[in-house]
């Protein structure tokens, strides 16, 4: 055997490893959800079913979850992305020589560890509403959503940051320079810039909605998410029914996925013009 | 419709650094005025105070007599073409040129009326719904003035718009762009560090140094009669010979140098013994049976014009451009000539103490 084809064989051998790694569990986990047994097997395959996916249908507590976390996920969208903008947009005009503290103040909930955000949440609003006698707002969704917002706003704000560097000031002054009011040029101008932005950052934070715990298992409180139901699950003992579950969350995600390379594709066509 | 720009004592700081120094400009409504200057002089910086996105430091803008301090650039009658031009590259060519009538109020079909019209007089009908990405440099740039014009202003600021073109088309913009002024008559005010570019389109030049307006006039007087040593040598060719005045009678001065006792017309503010330039054109000088003792160094044919690299006492170098019908095929490197000139076509500046 030539010297080549040895190494031909290990790089193959390296990406059948690396790959199985990374997706091995994945596979497992989806053929399991179409086999009969009780536990979730792959190894015998006893016979095809839909049976588990029925099964979670039929499961309140698990549908009631999912339900949440798109209901927080859609909140999150809405209040990281435009948060992550401004804070973006605060960081291209603030005094230059300040900009790295600023840069660092607002990065560091994404730094921060999600167990902590999740119960200086809690705490914060439970001393707010209290005080301000808005106890009603003090339910696990509210706070969620608000806990998962503060360090998803700072990675919308990492990609809103990554395109304003390619960002043309003389462009604006070209349309106040035709007359454009400052709104005017942020709604005609900076904004249809930033779409593609916008459209992944709104991906993102929705998937990093979605699929967080650490946070939300502190700030849900007695309400529960997806995550938070599966958590408890786990715990009980595994069921082909949530490998059922998996195998639809996988499917979200690789959406998620597409829809997010589409974006950045049409990110990259605009910015070749 | 046209208004004039009275620039009155502006000065302009950046920090401690001042780039504009008391420049006062007064140009007429409809004018083609050209501000010519090397590059960091402070053009764009003057351009972009008239266009309101600086305020002096010091000094007024007035246009159409009426003081623009605190009028932000958005409410300015003027239209700047920024020397990158700024076109917005996610609207269409049509979207672009009705970029400024959208944010008046102007319903679409107007706009659209209003650019197709542009587009054909700046020779490029039918183009509306292009692609900024889709159009060439020289087609870009009509699509600027087509957007400037849009708004009807009646100042038009252009910041160097055919630096980034190729020789030839730069040419055709020139010509272009100077029947587009005489067709809409409105007041340009023209920056370049392009001499020739400068002297083809304007009715007057300012040439600027180091934040400071040396001279303003029309094309001729810049280039036959410079004020100082930095515009006689700025603007077009010349050659430079330094000494010190001798004399100075009836308007020409006589000046020891290097090469002898020369003489020209003389400059403002003249004395003997006062430091001083005598500037002649390549084009001006002439093989003579009297005259400055030269040696060829080199000869370039040029078509119409050879020009004659001569090298004379104490290693100076002059350039003398012949015409076709002087005898220029005559001069073969090394050969020994004598060279003159007509006093009345030389200039004596007085060096300035800088
Ligand atoms: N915002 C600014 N801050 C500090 N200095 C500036 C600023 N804008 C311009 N300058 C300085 O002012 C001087 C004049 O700049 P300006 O842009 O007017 O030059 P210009 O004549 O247009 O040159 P060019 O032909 O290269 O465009 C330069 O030395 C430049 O460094
Ligand atoms: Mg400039």
């Amino acid at each position: 055997m030539s010297s080549a084809l040895i190494g031909r064989a290990m790089l193959g051998f390296y990406f059948l490893a690396f790959f199985g790694f990374l997706f091995g569990p994945l596979i497992v986990m989806s053929v399991t959800a179409f086999n009969t047994p009780e536990y979730p097997q792959v190894w015998p395959f006893e016979q095809f079913t839909f049976a588990w996916f029925q099964k979670l249908a039929q499961d309140d507590n698990l549908m009631q979850g999912l339900q949440n976390s798109f209901i927080i996920g859609a909140f999150v969208v809405a209040l990281a992305v435009p948060m992550g903008l401004a804070g973006a947009i605060v960081m291209t005009q603030v005094y230059a020589p300040a900009r790295g503290l600023y840069y660092l103040v607002v990065v560091s909930p994404v730094l921060t560890p999600g167990v902590i955000i999740g119960i200086s949440t809690v705490i914060f609003w439970k001393d707010v509403t209290g005080f301000t006698g808005a106890q009603s707002l003090f339910t696990g969704m509210f706070l969620a959503t608000l806990g998962q917002s503060t360090f998803i706003a700072s990675y919308c704000m990492l990609i809103f940051l990554s395109r304003l560097q390619r960002y043309d000031r003389t462009q604006e002054e070209a349309a106040l320079d035709l007359g454009a009011s400052r709104g005017q040029v942020f709604l005609h101008i900076l904004l249809p810039f930033l779409r593609p932005a916008v459209v992944s950052a709104a991906v993102i934070a929705f998937l990093s909605s979605f699929e967080n715990y650490n946070t939300t298992t502190f700030a849900i409180l007695a309400d529960k998410t997806l995550t938070t139901v599966l958590a408890g699950r786990v715990r009980q003992g595994m069921t082909p029914a949530i490998s059922a579950m998996a195998v639809l969350i996988i499917a979200v995600t690789v959406a998620g996925a597409i829809l997010y390379e589409a974006a950045k594709a049409r990110e990259r066509r605009d910015a070749a013009v | 419709m046209s208004a004039d720009i009275d620039i009155d004592h502006v000065t302009i700081r950046f920090g401690d650094f001042v780039a504009v120094k008391d420049v006062s400009l007064k140009i007429a409504g409809g004018e083609f005025f050209s501000i010519l200057g090397p590059s960091g002089c402070g053009k764009t910086t003057i351009l972009r105070t008239v266009s309101g996105f600086l305020a002096p430091t010091a000094g007024t803008v007035r246009i159409g007599g009426k003081d623009m301090a605190g009028v932000g650039p958005n409410k300015r009658p003027t239209a700047l073409i920024f020397q990158n031009l700024a076109l917005f590259p996610l609207m269409s060519v049509a979207e672009n040129i009705g970029y400024g009538l959208r944010v008046r109020g102007v319903p679409g079909k107007e706009r659209r009326r209003k650019a197709d019209e542009l587009l054909s007089l700046v020779a490029l009908p039918g183009s509306g719904d292009k692609r900024i990405g889709e159009l060439s440099g020289g087609q870009k740039q009509r699509v600027a003035i087509a957007r400037a014009l849009a708004v009807e202003p009646q100042v038009l600021l252009l910041d160097e718009p055919l630096s980034a073109l190729d020789l030839r088309l730069r040419q055709h913009m020139r010509t272009e762009l100077r029947a587009i002024q005489k067709r809409v008559g409105v007041t340009f005010i023209y920056i370049t560090h392009d001499q020739g570019e400068a002297l083809t389109m304007s009715d007057r030049v300012a040439v600027m140094n180091h934040g400071v307006v040396e001279q303003v006039g029309d094309g001729h007087a810049v280039y036959d009669s410079p004020a100082t040593p930095f515009v006689a040598s700025f603007v077009g060719e010349n050659n430079g010979v330094s000494g010190r005045i001798s004399a100075v009678a009836d308007g020409f001065a006589q000046i020891d140098t290097a090469l002898g006792s020369l003489k020209g017309r003389a400059g403002a503010g003249l004395e003997p013994g006062a430091a001083a330039t005598l500037f002649v054109r390549p084009e001006r000088l002439r093989p003579a049976a009297e005259g400055i003792a030269a040696m060829v160094s080199a000869t370039a044919f040029e078509g119409h014009l050879t020009h004659v690299g001569l090298s004379c006492a104490d290693g100076h170098s002059l350039t003398m451009s012949l015409g076709r019908d002087i005898g220029a095929h005559a001069l073969t490197p090394g050969a020994e000539v004598r060279i003159g000139y007509n006093p009345a076509e030389a200039i004596v500046l007085r060096q300035e103490a800088r």
